[in-house]
């Protein structure tokens, strides 16, 4: 008996002593907490009669029931189930579905002429087409409708930059429904896709594509035989993910759905929050659902994916294709997209913002910027009048606090992916470190709306954190830790495990060696870490939605807010004054430490 | 004493035995090299002695202490063990100089400053490196980096050395001279050197004992030269040697011996009665080409390289490999003659294993 325990004592001892061990054990426990405990929290909560429901119901609150899923998917009753579920499914599944089309399209079409051709301004182009993934997503949306609204499609009382300028009148299925909704979102995807694709292009060696030009194959065919098969896992990859993202979209739906009663799951979700919660967790756990099985997909393809990536070979030299004459005319036709997707939407919100008159681009004025709120010549000027969004301490106060917030998120989520990602590579053959490095993943799949609605549940049953600032810098901690966890297991990964031994033969304490050797090698891939769950936060809205009581508290909620009451100015103006922020953090930290959004999302 | 000893060590990754019932004795003060072909545990080994792999099970035990036991459940990290380790491609810290990555591990051992200092001058002149003293690992050659990888090994005086391959990323003259210093490290340092190589030639010149290893298996483990010369098995004597040793399908009859249609007498060193097919092995070196020679043959190839000559005699539609001191130009398809001097192996045909030695006598 002593034996054994001597024995197990010995064998912990000794697994505990190394770091990475102990790291992925800690992580283990909390990941059991802030992922798996909500997910069922929010399964039980789709079972359980809310307050609101028990005339409904007909049961007493708190007691069990499958009414809540039956009603949702069985109700023939005024087409209840076709008009809150399946239409809204449908929906879900066509606009993620145009969204992965539209930004695999763009970022790969960017991807193949910046990595593989010697097409001009490549550094500028490439730089400018970060930006719709760093702007909030919904923001693209608020421009779509800022250039083509018209006062002949409904609920819109101004014209729009097309028509007002040029008098084009777009129609309504270009306006509003799931065109704009699938165009808007992948647009926002589309560097994403960029960095992914760009990233195989970029690392595949010249050597295979040289291989087919000796052996005297045509350009087009090295293209589509050679070139596109390789990125194709990566394509797959992008594809899966965006649809991930686009399904659980909330914002743009809202903008470019509402007035034509176009529903979507997370709409469907919201509308059923406040009145009929169960059916609204219901959703949430499809939505999760969907998570999940993308990323079992995923998964199933990545892990074939490995031969792809092994493609890095010693050959320096990248052969790029010649365009010749075509490389000015393609490069102004690519500066053109970009322009329209990435410096249009701000010039718009610039202008947007100056304008007295929605619509009247004659009335430029700074008044929604600079404005004194008490000033009643203004205040009878304009019916919602608050004061300019630089006077108005309420903005400065979101502001303070989506800044307070989105930096600490950044920390705790940068600080533990660095850890995860070392734990995880360090024992990358060991069941737990596969345990845990699946388990990291989850939140990243977990649809941000269903996860924020998890957390509500959650809190609210438990009687604490709930509308607190601390049960948001959690969730957000949480749902970005896998962005930085990936960005970290990227850099571990180039890391040959032999630069730590060698520090551990001589006897230097793990915490020294995470200082002194392995965080300076790849210091800018760790920082992207940290930059990511930063920018992400700083535009994140579905997430929070939730969770904050008051509008106020954070500032896209506020821009929401500003955007539902339609003060157009107002919500253009804050927009701007959002991606202004994010775009100079970005700048600033890329230029200081070379840490990079796409560093971040696993290029290079 | 930094004697290294390995008691029934196994290492598995799921159903793959990387290392199989490894038993083994390192000598205090030997030079010992884990030779076999990519994939047979020799890196593995290294590895679980150094304490950065832990095996399935087994004991290792380093100077008297246990630093590994399954049973018990002890495993001692690689810090507390009194390593050195030289990597494959050195590991250097790319965002330190050449001075900071041989004193980081001194200051981690709490060595008073000017102790570093004077160590690290030294080592930087033992490795004839000094005017590199202020550079970074990425401005130095391959060479240059290897000898700053064996001066940060160096530095805090370990008992154990362990090598792994730590000259397969150098060029074919610099291999050599490094291999020359090596060797001189070991007289020079009196520690303990394990090294791990897939190069025979590189055993053979620089160690005191060579262990052959295939599948995770050890094959055989003595001095080079006995190796050399009685090899345990076929893999053996294959493996060791260039060019490779002849192996010739043969009837062993008592003392009577056929191979490619030649009658012979084997003259066993120990008495044995073998009646099978068996395969015949001869050094090439033991084919000697001369004009009186008994057996008669044609010139198939010649692969003449300076100081020795390689020649492929074909006799009756056998190859036979044979190495003569010189560059001689032998005509192709034309006659050739020669004897088989010094010992022949005989193995089993079916274990491969070395069952006789002795002299071949043509009739």
């Amino acid at each position: 008996m002593n034996k054994i325990f001597k024995k197990s004592l010995n064998r912990s001892k000794s697994f505990f002593s190394e770091p990475a061990n102990f790291i992925l054990t800690i992580f283990l426990c909390i990941f059991l907490v802030t992922t798996i405990l909500p997910l069922v929290s929010i399964i039980l909560e789709s079972f359980t009669v809310h307050k609101q429901e028990t005339l409904f119901y007909g049961k007493p609150t708190g007691s069990l029931t499958t009414l809540g899923w039956s009603s949702l998917l069985f109700t023939g009753n005024y087409d209840y189930s076709i008009k809150y579920f399946y239409k809204p499914l449908g929906n879900s599944l066509l606009i993620a579905l145009i969204a992965s089309f539209v930004a695999i399209l763009i970022g790969g079409v960017f991807a193949w002429f910046i990595c593989r051709t010697n097409v001009k301004w490549k550094k500028v182009v490439s730089a400018l087409l970060i930006f719709p993934y760093i702007m909030p997503s919904w923001t693209i949306a608020l421009c779509w409708k800022n250039i083509f609204a018209n006062t002949n499609v409904p609920s819109i009382g101004a014209n729009g930059f097309l028509a007002s300028v040029f008098g084009i009148y777009a129609p309504t299925w270009l306006v509003f429904g799931a065109l704009p909704i699938g165009i808007t979102l992948g647009i926002h995807y589309a560097p994403f896709a960029y960095i992914l694709i760009g990233g195989i292009l970029k690392n595949m060696d010249a050597n295979l594509e040289e291989a087919a030009t000796i052996l005297k194959t045509s350009r087009a065919r090295i293209l589509t035989k050679i070139t596109l098969p390789i990125v194709a896992p990566a394509m797959l990859n992008t594809f899966l993910l965006v649809f991930a993202s686009s399904i659980s979209a909330y914002a743009v739906p809202v903008f470019l759905g509402t007035a034509v009663d176009f529903n979507t799951l997370t709409t469907s979700m919201k509308y059923f929050n406040g009145n009929k919660p169960a059916q609204g967790f219901a959703i949430g756990i499809l939505l999760v659902c969907l998570g999940l099985i993308v990323m079992t997909v995923n998964n199933l393809l990545t892990s074939k994916r490995k031969s792809y990536t092994t493609v890095t070979g010693k050959s320096g030299q990248v052969s790029y294709v010649d365009l010749k004459k075509g490389k000015y005319p393609i490069a102004i036709l690519g500066m053109i997209v970009v322009l329209l997707i990435s410096i249009i939407p701000i010039c718009s919100f610039a202008l947007e913002s100056l304008l007295s008159t929605p619509g009247d681009y004659s009335s430029i004025s700074l008044d929604f910027w600079i404005g004194d709120a008490n000033d009643s010549v203004l205040a009878n000027k304009y019916y919602n009048w608050e004061g300019g969004i630089l006077r108005n301490v309420t903005v400065w106060k979101s502001l303070g606090n989506s800044l307070l917030l989105s930096t600490v998120c950044s920390v705790i989520a940068g600080t533990c992916g660095l850890l995860l990602g070392y734990g995880i590579v360090k024992k990358k053959h060991s069941k737990l470190s596969k345990t845990v490095n699946t388990l990291s993943f989850i939140p990243y799949l977990i649809p941000s709306m269903a996860f924020g609605m998890a957390y509500m549940a959650f809190s609210v049953k438990a009687g604490i954190l709930y509308g607190s600032f601390l049960l948001l810098a959690i969730v957000g901690s949480v749902k970005y830790m896998p962005f930085a966890t990936k960005s970290s297991t990227g850099a571990m990964m180039q890391l040959s495990g032999e630069i730590e031994e060698a520090a551990i033969l001589t006897g230097t304490p793990w915490w020294k060696r995470m200082t002194r050797v392995i965080f300076p090698i790849q210091k800018s891939s760790f920082l992207s870490g940290y930059l990511l769950p930063f920018i992400s936060c700083m535009r994140e809205l579905s997430l929070f939605v939730f969770l904050i009581i008051d509008s106020n508290f954070i500032v896209t909620t506020l821009l929401m807010y500003y955007n539902e009451k339609g003060y157009d100015q107002y919500g253009n103006a804050l927009n701007l004054l959002i991606v202004i922020i994010v775009l100079l953090v970005n700048f600033i930290i890329n230029k200081l430490t070379g840490a990079s959004i796409d560093k971040g999302v696993g290029g290079n | 004493m930094s004697e290294i000893i390995l008691k029934n060590v196994y290492k598995k990754w799921g159903k793959f035995v990387a290392v199989d019932n490894l038993n083994m004795t390192i000598n205090d003060r030997s030079f010992v090299s884990l030779l076999g072909p990519s994939g047979c545990g020799k890196t593995t080994t290294l590895r679980m002695i150094a304490g950065l792999e832990t095996p399935t099970s087994g004991q290792i035990i380093i100077d008297g202490k246990t630093v590994f036991d399954s049973e018990e459940g002890i495993n001692v990290p690689p810090s507390k063990r009194d390593v050195g380790f030289l990597f494959q491609n050195y590991a250097l810290w790319p965002h330190m100089t050449v001075y900071k990555n041989i004193a980081f591990g001194l200051e981690n051992l709490k060595w008073k400053k000017e102790q570093i200092d004077e160590r690290v001058h030294e080592l930087l002149k033992l490795l004839k490196i000094e005017e590199f003293e202020n550079r970074y690992p990425g401005e130095l050659s391959g060479g240059q980096q290897q000898r700053v990888a064996i001066a940060r090994t160096l530095a805090p005086r370990p008992k154990i050395l362990f090598m792994d391959e730590p000259l397969s990323n150098l060029d074919a003259k610099l291999r050599t001279e490094m291999r020359i210093e090596l060797k001189r490290l070991h007289l020079t340092t009196d520690s303990t050197f394990v090294y791990v190589t897939h190069d025979q030639l590189e055993a053979m010149t620089l160690s005191t004992k060579v262990c052959i290893m295939e599948l995770g298996k050890v094959k055989q483990y003595a001095a080079p030269l006995e190796m050399y010369n009685r090899p345990s098995c076929l893999f053996v004597g294959d493996f060791i040697g260039s060019p490779t040793m002849n192996f010739i399908e043969a009837t062993l009859d008592g003392s009577d011996i056929t191979f490619s249609g030649i009658k012979a007498k084997f003259i066993s060193e120990k008495e044995v009665d073998i009646h099978e097919n068996v395969i015949l092995g001869i050094r090439p070196e033991y084919i000697s080409i001369n004009h009186n020679g008994k057996i008669k043959g044609k010139v198939f190839s010649t692969l003449p390289s300076g100081m020795e000559t390689t020649v492929k005699i074909e006799v009756n539609n056998e190859i036979i490999t044979s190495v003569v001191f010189g560059g001689i130009d032998y005509t192709v398809n034309g006659e050739i003659a020669f004897d088989i001097i010094g010992d022949a192996i005989i193995f089993n045909k079916e274990t491969t294993d070395n069952i006789a030695m002795g002299k071949i006598v043509i009739e």
